[in-house]
């Protein structure tokens, strides 16, 4: 005897999602088929087909993760700010390699120079170091700051609105009281207040960041994991005897981590804004390690003599932000989950 | 609905509870004495025993909670430490003067916001819907107080035609809604501030107008003969209560979140006020402007709350 | 660049609107309003001793009140440092029989603001008031502010309606420069709002040249004129003074070029040409400032005087004040050379391989060192550009420098409390006031200073020092104390004891219309004398 857990579905889908496209012949068709169920004609059935099988062409079922491939392969626009996101991911990681100065080098004689002075193709900053470089080497802090954040938080997060969905009623209390306490703040009123209260530094900011972003990642997981408990998904699969961590692995995550992945991929562009707002504020990386935000902010002094020169940091916030905001409602809509 | 009501307030109390405890021991994760500020570099160790014990910040900690948790309850939210007035006062004139770049901005995302959302979903999926999403995404993205410099900078200095920092000419305590010369210093801070609310406005809409639009009941309408125009009128106030809500919330949030645009243009808001307690470590001035404001979101929420279950019972949550 | 556009562009804004722009809400009056950026975070209080440091006794403490000696803040010239003068207290001099015991003559006539009459019983109650924790009329606050210019006055006694003396507890031929940071509030006042300090802080009274008339927290002071001043000459010219908060250099300096103001504190380096082409008065002067680093003597390569002459031989100061435009004194001792006790102290010029060679011989090569310097603050200059400079210069000499930065508060508590308990840091970036002689030289190496009981934080200690300088309290004659003085600040240079930089030289940005103002080397200014025109 089959274990029934194989046979549903494997992963339970919640809201708006297709079941993946069956031919009426294939044996699994036939299985979720409502026709086809139970009767004891059934044998009969299955013995006599209802048309030729060799007049039709067998037709691909695409799994859920192919679909969204599929989806996601036909929509250009999404696909070219996915491939910006990905060269300023590899410029960050690749910043030794291209930048063409030393970020830390100081020039008293060449400070605050315009685009192209003697080879700074993006000028020169306040200590005459070079833009370009300070901007790609800030990627990398701006960007560790912006995902590291949304990273941890989605796991810790994820796993506390998991346990708490699974197990429900005052565990799950409990866990979501505590952080709707945390909800009770503006995200940049907590971010602000626990980075100020740390005093600053890119760890206690990122910190602060993690611990602004664990309230709506856990409650994101809870629902989810609710809503497949009241569907009797995990109920059924118990009663077949699946052990808990395989209810956990096929049921709850495979239909929380859609959500769980999208919303997170909209944060990203949330946490490198208010990380850079952070720095902006002088609660987040110490000077002289170059980082967008904390850049606008010593900039902000030289905009009467090179005003161009000093919008650049500001310039890099908002692509970076707006191309992830992009691909994040691109990969909504491609796996089709409604927030 | 009564129960309703009386079952959110109790629910709100222990949260309220919660709010405080971490108002209160942030400050306290804080490095460094909370009584910096108000001595000179040179004082000895005998005076800062002195002040310390006038200022009570020699009991211990859950003391030092309870103490100050028994004088908030009955509005008493102590001293500032750098200015000697009651923090209850500045906190409650600083909210004001956030409340009212909030209340010009709030609008002013609403109306832009619910207009480009309604454009983009009525036409969805064709350019116009493209172009009015792109035009949200960017007020989302945008660092808002890299905006605010560059207003500044063209507005203020270069064509001199805006004020470039500060609230009114002669101070918020005599801000005059009602004179140009103290009106035009609104201007800069509001538009910077409605940034974001405008995206997050316009997109919500958008989602909502496009959701309205695929009911079956816009079907019946077309089918009873009424014209294109009035269906969309029928749409747009489907789509309302939604965009309300998150417009509420908006609200809560700028009052709440308005810390940078409040450093870029010098307005003596409750973000301004923080800021500077943070510099100061003005502990009392901290802990109260944390929890006022972190109190004003909960109210804001459960008022939202509040309405969205009036006009929508099927909303209604546990 | 933009000089013709904004006003063609701005008569078509008004054209348009059919309205009028107030832009800098100035009155056009007879005296013109006069309108101050401050660098400080806040309004300074008004309770007596300012906080906000000497910023805020030069807009707030020195207007609203006087102290029994006064700066005199009237001359400018290149050679004439500030010295105290005659303010509440006509004449002082020390007791004959008994040089612990001082003695002061008030000046007769002079009333407070609310009406009441300047007497010695005032000064004695001012004493008690700063110093007495279980007199009615302490107010803890100004003990933290005050008492440190008082530490060395044990007693204050009235000896007739306009004498008062104090005693000392050790000889102190300095007491006056002391007692020239004490200001005096009126005791009248104070007791009608019945010793309530948040009341009297709405309706201060002093006997300065200038009253208190409003304020909005956190944004604006105006104070007015006091026309029955007792110094006629410096009853003020300008018909109001206001006093606006604003700590980020480019928000004043937008504000002074958007008309909001006219007059800021401390303008940004790099805005200083657009500034000039704008049309403003941009007016600098040295003064007792000194930008330098208080080393650990405790623990560390600094213990070693071969590591810190290395120090001050890696710096290039003219590099230094490109950095800052022009705008600042090269730093080789403790104080500005035009100080009277300057002397002819050892200068370190620019030599990094005499750095690297000392290093080699000190065996310290790379000499690994931390700092802790700030973000910001008052006098503070740019601290993190110039931080970064000196760290690469350093770093290029043969040392390791890290920093560590934390904001203005942090920093200055690190500094109260004292090389051991922050045995971390092998030297702290604060910079000093060098106004008088305690300040400018005494405090840092005295051994009865060691932090936390003053400003020596790396606890120097030097026997030879501390006997000089017991001579200098004791030596009541002002040219025998010049030569002892200058020996002292000649002794620091060749010990090396801090690594010197820089002093800064005051720069302020002035709208065209102000006109009248002096500006003094020192840490106060007189505002007395300007006026604006509509």
């Amino acid at each position: 005897m089959t274990d029934y857990s194989s046979v549903i579905p494997a992963k339970a889908r919640i809201q708006g999602d297709r079941a993946p496209a069956a031919a009426p012949c294939s044996s699994q068709g036939q299985a979720l088929d409502p026709r086809f169920r139970g009767g004891d004609d059934v044998k009969e059935r299955h013995t006599k087909p209802v048309y030729d099988e060799q007049a039709l062409p067998a037709t691909r079922v695409r799994g859920y993760w192919q679909s969204v491939f599929y989806r996601l392969q036909h929509d250009p626009v999404t696909l070219f700010f996915a491939a910006i996101v990905v060269l300023i991911v590899l410029a960050a990681v690749c910043a030794p390699l291209i930048a063409p100065f030393d970020p830390y080098k100081e020039s008293i004689v060449g400070r605050l120079k315009p685009f192209g002075w003697r080879g700074h193709p993006l000028g020169t900053d306040e200590l005459g170091r070079d833009m370009l470089s300070r901007l790609i080497y800030g990627g990398r802090v701006s960007l560790l700051m912006g995902v590291v954040p949304v990273l941890v938080a989605s796991l810790i997060g994820g796993m506390l609105g998991v346990v708490g969905g699974f197990l429900g009623g005052r565990a799950n209390t409990a866990i979501m009281r505590t952080m709707d306490v945390f909800y009770a703040f503006p995200s940049v009123l907590l971010a602000v207040a626990i980075a100020g209260a740390m005093g600053g530094g890119m760890t206690n900011g990122m910190l602060a960041l993690t611990l602004v972003f664990v309230p709506p990642m856990c409650r994101v997981a809870e629902t989810g994991t609710t809503q497949i408990r009241a569907l009797g998904f995990i109920e059924a699969a118990r009663a077949s005897g699946a052990r808990t961590t395989t209810i956990i692995r096929y049921h709850v995550l495979g239909n929380v981590l859609g959500p769980v992945f999208i919303y997170a991929s909209s944060l990203v562009s949330v946490s490198i804004l208010l990380a850079s707002g952070l720095s902006f504020l002088g609660l987040g990386v110490r000077p002289p390690v170059p980082d967008w935000g904390l850049m606008l902010s010593t900039l902000r002094q030289s905009i009467y003599v090179v005003p161009f020169v000093c919008a650049l940091p500001g310039f890099a916030i908002f692509i970076t932000s707006i191309c992830c905001n992009l691909v994040s409602d691109g990969l909504r809509a491609a796996m089709d989950v409604r927030m | 609905m009564i129960r309703y009501v009386l079952r959110r307030i109790l629910y709100a109390i222990p949260i309220a509870f919660g709010v405080s405890v971490v108002c209160f021991s942030l400050v306290y994760i804080a490095p460094g004495d909370p009584l910096q500020t108000v001595m000179p570099p040179d004082a000895t160790a005998e005076t800062i025993a002195i002040v310390k014990h006038a200022y009570g910040f020699d009991k211990p900690l859950p003391v030092q909670f309870l103490i100050w948790l028994g004088r908030v309850v009955t509005g008493d939210f102590g001293m500032s430490i750098a200015t000697r007035r009651p923090v209850f006062l500045e906190v409650s004139e600083a909210l004001a003067n956030t409340a009212l770049l909030a209340m010009f901005a709030v609008p002013l995302a609403f109306f832009t916001g619910y207009v480009m959302g309604a454009v983009a979903g009525s036409f969805a999926g064709r350019w116009v819907d493209r172009v009015v999403t792109g035009a949200a995404v960017v007020g989302v993205s945008l660092p808002n107080y890299w905006l605010g410099i560059v207003l500044v900078i063209v507005f203020a200095v270069e064509y001199m035609l805006l004020p470039a920092t500060g609230m009114g000419p002669n101070g918020s305590t005599a801000f005059n809604l009602l004179q140009w010369s103290n009106v035009q210093f609104l201007i800069l801070p509001v538009v910077t501030l409605a940034m974001i609310p405008i995206g997050i406005l316009a997109r919500t809409t958008r989602a909502a107008v496009a959701e309205v639009r695929n009911q079956d009941f816009v079907q019946t309408l077309r089918a009873k003969g009424l014209s294109e125009w009035a269906v969309t009128r029928h749409v747009l106030k489907n789509a309302m209560p939604q965009v309300l809500a998150v417009m509420g919330l908006q609200f809560g949030y700028l009052l709440g979140g308005s810390i940078l645009v409040e450093t870029v243009f010098t307005w003596p808001g409750s973000g301004f006020l923080l800021s500077k307690a943070i510099i100061n470590r003005d502990v009392p001035v901290l802990q109260g402007t944390i929890l006022a404001l972190s109190l004003v979101f909960v109210a804001t929420n459960f008022v939202v709350d509040l309405l969205q279950s009036l006009i929508d019972p099927r909303i209604r949550r546990a | 660049m933009k000089v013709a556009k904004p006003a063609l562009l701005r008569s078509v804004f008004a054209l348009a609107l059919g309205a009028g722009i107030s832009l800098a809400g100035a009155a056009a009056q007879a005296g013109g309003t006069l309108v101050v950026g401050m660098t400080a975070g806040d309004l300074p209080i008004t309770t007596g001793n300012p906080d906000q440091g000497f910023e805020g006794y030069r807009f707030v403490g020195y207007n609203l009140y006087d102290s029994l000696a006064l700066w005199d803040l009237s001359k400018s010239a290149a050679d004439k440092a500030s010295e105290i003068k005659p303010g509440l207290a006509a004449e002082w001099h020390v007791d004959e029989g008994n040089d612990k015991r001082w003695i002061f003559k008030l000046r007769t006539g002079v009333k407070w603001h609310d009406g009441c009459d300047f007497t010695a019983a005032d000064v004695v109650w001012n004493f008690t008031h700063s110093k007495d924790p279980q007199a009615p009329e302490f107010d803890p606050g100004q003990l933290a502010q005050a008492t440190v210019y008082l530490a060395n006055a044990v007693h204050a006694s009235k000896i007739d309606e306009h004498t008062v003396a104090f005693d000392t507890t050790v000889p102190d031929s300095l007491f006056p420069y002391e007692l020239s940071y004490w200001l005096l509030i009126s005791p009248c006042r104070a007791k009608e709002v019945k010793y309530n300090c948040t009341e009297y802080a709405l309706r201060p009274s002093g006997t300065g040249p200038y009253r208190f008339d409003s304020a909005a927290p956190h944004q604006r002071m105006e104070l007015v004129p006091n026309k029955d001043y007792w110094d006629k000459a410096r009853v003020p010219k300008q018909d109001r003074l206001v006093l606006v908060p604003m700590p980020e250099a480019s928000t004043r300096t937008a504000a002074l070029l958007a008309g909001q103001v006219n007059w800021i504190e401390a303008p940004s380096p790099d805005a200083i040409d657009r500034l000039k082409s704008a049309g403003m008065q941009i007016v600098t002067n040295p003064y007792p400032h000194n930008w330098t680093y208080q080393l650990n003597f405790v623990n560390g390569p600094f213990t070693d005087k071969r590591v810190r002459q290395a120090a001050n031989y890696a710096l290039s100061r003219a590099d230094m004040k490109e950095l800052l435009n022009g705008l600042m004194l090269e730093g080789n001792s403790t104080l500005p050379p035009s100080t009277p006790y300057y002397g002819h102290p050892k200068i370190y010029e620019y030599d990094p391989s005499k750095a690297k060679q000392l290093l080699t011989a000190a065996r310290c090569l790379p000499c690994k060192v931390t700092f802790a310097i700030s973000t910001s603050g008052s006098g503070q200059m740019q601290p993190l550009p110039m931080n970064e400079l000196v760290k690469s210069q350093m770093d290029a000499a043969g040392f390791e420098v890290k920093l560590e930065p934390m904001d203005w508060n942090a920093l200055i508590a690190v500094a109260r409390e004292g090389v051991d308990k922050h045995p971390q840091y092998n030297a702290i970036n604060v910079s000093r006031q060098t106004q008088d002689p305690f300040n400018a030289l005494i405090r840092h190496v005295w051994t009865p200073q060691w932090a936390p009981k003053g400003a020596n934080w790396g606890h120097y200690s030097n026997p030879e020092m501390d006997k000089l300088i017991t001579a200098i309290f004791a030596e009541f004659d002002t040219q025998k104390r010049l030569k002892l003085l200058t020996q002292l600040n000649e002794s620091m240079n060749e010990e090396a004891v801090m690594i010197f930089v820089a002093h800064d030289v005051n720069p302020r940005a002035l709208s065209p219309k102000v006109h009248g103002f002096v500006q003094a080397q020192s840490w106060f200014q007189d505002l007395t004398p300007v006026s604006v025109e509509p």
